[in-house]
């Protein structure tokens, strides 16, 4: 193993350790913002799977974890443990993007993305016209399944291993076949890539992760509703973290989810900013679209090249 | 001819109205180095798509070593044993040269792994005489090297058929001749080579037999000599007076 | 009998609506390839913009359209020198940058809206909103048949100007041909912007339009983006008649649904989106494609 990969291994470890360990530490609300924030990376992550590795751009993932907030909290009524309910919700939201992959696959570009937009819209009306599923006011959790700490840890744990499952793919041939995909479709094909298995599996994957993260979700807040889980703002800020941060990236998601958390915490407690945070999120797309597609990364590596050459050509 | 090792029987493409493909037949021998010809629009790169999977004919069928390739998809084709360059080039500009090699490698017919991968393209990389740009970024590279890097990643996947679309195209003349000697190099392999070329001179020099379109019709077939002498041959590009084409 | 006949006129009336909602898509997809996600924003500024007018100035929302429609024009191409024209070119290919950037705007729209007007749900109440006609003796509201003819109105308008003028036959050309036109010498950059100009326009109308019949908030207009994608991808991007056909059989469909199954109303989305995602996989050049292909098999 290379120091380089010796020393990614240790941060890891390091930062999982001390999360692991929080509990004892830091108080309650420190510890909420740091388990919005691991939430956030974990979708931002798992997302950037698709969208930056194979360029597949779906603005339809809380339906993802809707579904495995759902199916957690109905499994959680029918008296079946969190151990399983967990990995079935998981299970279920990678089914459900195998289904509604292999036909939307077949669209391109801009088209692929229209469609996961019906998607999402679709299962959202659906959830909410499904009595069993509680309707428009949702399902609460059974009384007692509750541990915070719990929770915490595997959120958090959850959170670092995405970074890793993400570095992982980056560097395996899985990856590469990813960038293929996504530079040029065709020419990957040409060389032998079966690119809709690739994308379904990716896809596959991707979807499981934010399931996962959905069953944690309705844990934690006891309580799940179309309005909370199937939300189209959901689905816009899953994609927004990663492209403002740096999508096609592994930093890239964490740094725009922190950033986001960063800034949804900032815009609760100033109520004023509050009615802006649509503008604020719209503006930073804008200006990452027109500025610097390869967003927070991109704008910090590009700086940073500038200033190294600087140094060069000054010395 | 011994077994054919591509077999094309009455290819027909149709584009709404228009007819780019019509009526194709022609087989070509384990081997060989078969050239397509033929003026602009005639319909050869439609003919390449419909080889390698990525254009489905209106009718007709393709069988690679007795096996039909009808409605196969791209990939499939390439496991199969026939890949084929593109004539305006498409490498991977984000990753480096021995990459956009090694996708070839790994994703193909061939499937290598690891240290296996890795000597593969190292050496398809030398034949290609691309090994000093090993490490350099697609995306830097110059038109002839492009041109080089489509027929190694395409030679990655262990083909035995290679379809070289134009790979002359744009080219100075010592490129060209390089190139020409790579082609009878990589058959000489063991390869079956199909090409299409504009550079009359340079596809009759390095072609066994060679195929003619005109308005997507097959007008001759045969070997160089006889073709450029072909009245219908020479009348698709010169002309109706055979008097002007002084050859 | 009666029903079905409640269903088809019900449905002429609604393909109406749903066209000029579409094309303000369509021309600017067609023109510059660019899928402008702001579209629902842009109808929900226009019916804000209606309310505005009506409960200020005490004017009529038909009649607000003759206010609505250029300033909405000059609005698009406003935004299209500022914003949309700096973006990288993918050629004839449509970006994802341009989709993500015109989400943005429509993110912004939304909060402006918020902030100007506040997040209660909003509607107009005329005179004749509530009074009804007998058509061929289906019960139709007066405000359905406004919207019918103002948008059949500006349909026509828009199939004369694409016909008749210079400006008409350079947008049609630009849509068939990218390179073919600009090397006619059009001018890509004055067509994209009066394209997109024309594009506001339209979605600014069908925002006047849709206030007149619902009610609306700020988050107004995402369901009808999708019908209208839904319509244009049917229809094709070659001309007003295949929007019209488009729209035409997205209102029938959901007439149908709603008339002679037990679909609720409220999964009627959900079959939009469920035609919008099926059309883009069996048929993605729509209704036209269809017919091309009918026409070729038949002449053999």
């Amino acid at each position: 193993m290379t120091s380089k990969r010796a020393l990614e291994a240790a941060g890891m470890l390091a930062v999982a350790g001390a999360l692991y360990f929080a509990p004892s530490f830091l108080e309650r609300g420190t510890l909420n913002d740091l388990w919005s924030v691991a939430l956030a990376v974990v979708l931002a992550s798992s997302w950037n799977l698709l969208g930056g590795f194979a360029g597949q751009v779906s603005i339809g993932y809380s339906a993802f974890l809707g579904i495995g907030a759902y199916t957690t909290v109905l499994l959680a009524l029918s008296g079946t443990p969190p151990v399983l309910t967990l990995p079935l919700g998981a299970l279920l939201a990678g089914g459900f993007s195998v289904i509604i992959g292999y036909p939307t696959f077949r669209l391109r570009g801009p088209y692929f993305t229209i469609a996961t937009i019906g998607v999402g819209e679709a299962v959202r009306v659906v959830a909410s016209s499904l009595s069993f599923a509680g309707g428009a006011s949702g399902l609460r959790m059974p009384a007692g399944s509750y541990d915070f700490e719990s929770n915490f840890r595997s959120m958090t744990l959850l959170a670092v291993a995405l970074v890793w499952i993400a570095l992982a793919i980056s560097r395996s041939a899985f990856g590469s076949a990813l960038s293929a995909v996504r530079q040029d479709i065709d020419a990957a094909e040409a060389l032998g890539v079966n690119s809709t298995r690739l994308k379904v599996t990716v896809h596959a994957l991707s979807a499981a992760l934010v399931g996962l993260a959905g069953g944690l979700f309705a844990i934690n807040f006891q309580y799940v509703s179309p309005g909370s889980v199937f939300d189209f703002r959901l689905s816009l800020t899953i994609v927004l973290m990663p492209i403002v941060g740096g999508v096609g990236t592994v930093a890239g998601p964490v740094l725009g989810a922190i950033l986001f958390g960063w800034l949804q915490l900032k815009l609760l407690s100033i109520p004023a900013l509050l009615s802006s945070s649509l503008l604020i999120y719209g503006a930073l797309l804008i200006a990452v679209m027109l500025f610097e597609p390869k967003g927070l990364l991109g704008l910090v590596r590009r700086l940073w090249a500038r200033r190294l050459r600087r140094f060069y050509i000054d010395a | 001819m011994p077994e054919p090792v591509v077999s094309v029987r009455a290819l027909t493409v149709r584009f709404g109205g228009l007819v780019a493909v019509k009526g194709v037949s022609f087989d070509v021998a384990p081997g060989e180095i078969f050239g397509v010809i033929g003026p602009n629009g005639a319909g050869k790169t439609t003919l390449f798509s419909c080889l390698a999977g990525a254009q489905r004919p209106t009718s007709g069928s393709i069988h690679l070593r007795g096996e039909s390739l009808d409605g196969l998809a791209v990939w499939a084709v390439a496991h199969r044993g026939l890949v084929r360059t593109h004539q305006i080039v498409r490498p991977f500009r984000e990753m480096t040269v021995a990459d956009n090699v090694a996708i070839g490698a790994r994703f193909g017919r061939g499937r290598r792994r690891g240290a296996d991968e890795k000597g593969r393209v190292r050496d398809i990389l030398a034949r290609t005489g691309l090994g000093a740009r090993a490490g350099s970024l697609a995306g830097t590279l110059t038109l002839g090297e492009l041109k080089r890097l489509e027929i190694a990643r395409a030679l990655a996947t262990e083909p035995d058929v290679l379809c070289l679309d134009e790979i002359m195209g744009g080219l100075n003349p010592a490129e060209i001749n390089a190139a020409m000697v790579l082609v009878r190099e990589l058959r000489d392999s063991g390869l079956t080579i199909l090409l299409i070329e504009h550079h009359v001179h340079a596809v009759v020099g390095v072609s066994d037999r060679i195929l003619v379109l005109n308005f997507g019709e097959k007008i001759a077939e045969g070997r160089p000599e006889e073709v450029l002498r072909d009245p219908a041959v020479v009348a698709a590009y010169f002309g109706d007076a055979p008097e002007e084409a002084a050859l | 009998m009666q029903q079905a006949l409640d269903v088809v006129v019900n449905s002429f009336l609604a393909a109406g609506l749903y066209a000029t909602m579409a094309y303000g898509l369509a021309v600017i997809y067609g023109v510059m390839r660019i899928i402008n996600l702001a579209h629902a924003g842009i109808m929900m500024l226009g019916a804000y913009t209606t309310f505005t007018l009506f409960t200020h100035f005490s004017i009529d929302p038909f009649l607000s359209i003759v206010v609505v429609v250029p300033l909405f024009f000059a609005g698009g191409v406003a935004l299209y020198r500022t914003v949309v024209r700096r973006l990288p070119r993918s050629g004839s290919t449509p970006s994802m940058e341009s989709l993500l950037l015109l989400f943005g705007v429509w993110l912004v729209l939304q909060n402006l809206a918020y902030v100007l007007w506040s997040g209660d749900t909003q509607s107009i109440l005329t005179s004749y909103t509530l009074k009804s006609v007998s058509l061929l003796g289906v019960r139709v509201g007066v405000p359905s048949l406004g919207v019918f003819g103002m948008s059949a109105l500006s349909l026509l308008v828009l199939e004369f100007v694409l016909h008749r003028t210079y400006l008409g036959k350079a947008i049609r050309a630009v849509t068939q041909n990218r390179d073919a036109a600009l090397l006619s010498g059009v001018d890509a950059d004055r067509i994209s912007a009066v394209a997109f100009g024309v594009g506001t326009a339209f979605a600014g109308l069908a925002g006047t339009l849709l206030s007149t019949l619902f009610a609306f908030t700020p988050d107004f207009g995402r369901s009808f983006l999708l019908k209208a994608f839904c319509i244009i991808v049917l229809g094709g991007l070659e001309s007003v008649t295949g929007v019209a056909a488009g729209a035409f059989v997205l209102a029938l469909l959901e007439n149908v649904t709603a008339a002679y199954t037990a679909v609720p109303t409220s999964l009627q989305d959900a079959l939009s989106f469920t035609l919008l995602v099926v059309t883009l996989v069996v048929l993605p050049q729509g209704l036209p494609g269809l017919f091309r292909l009918v026409h070729v098999r038949r002449r053999g």
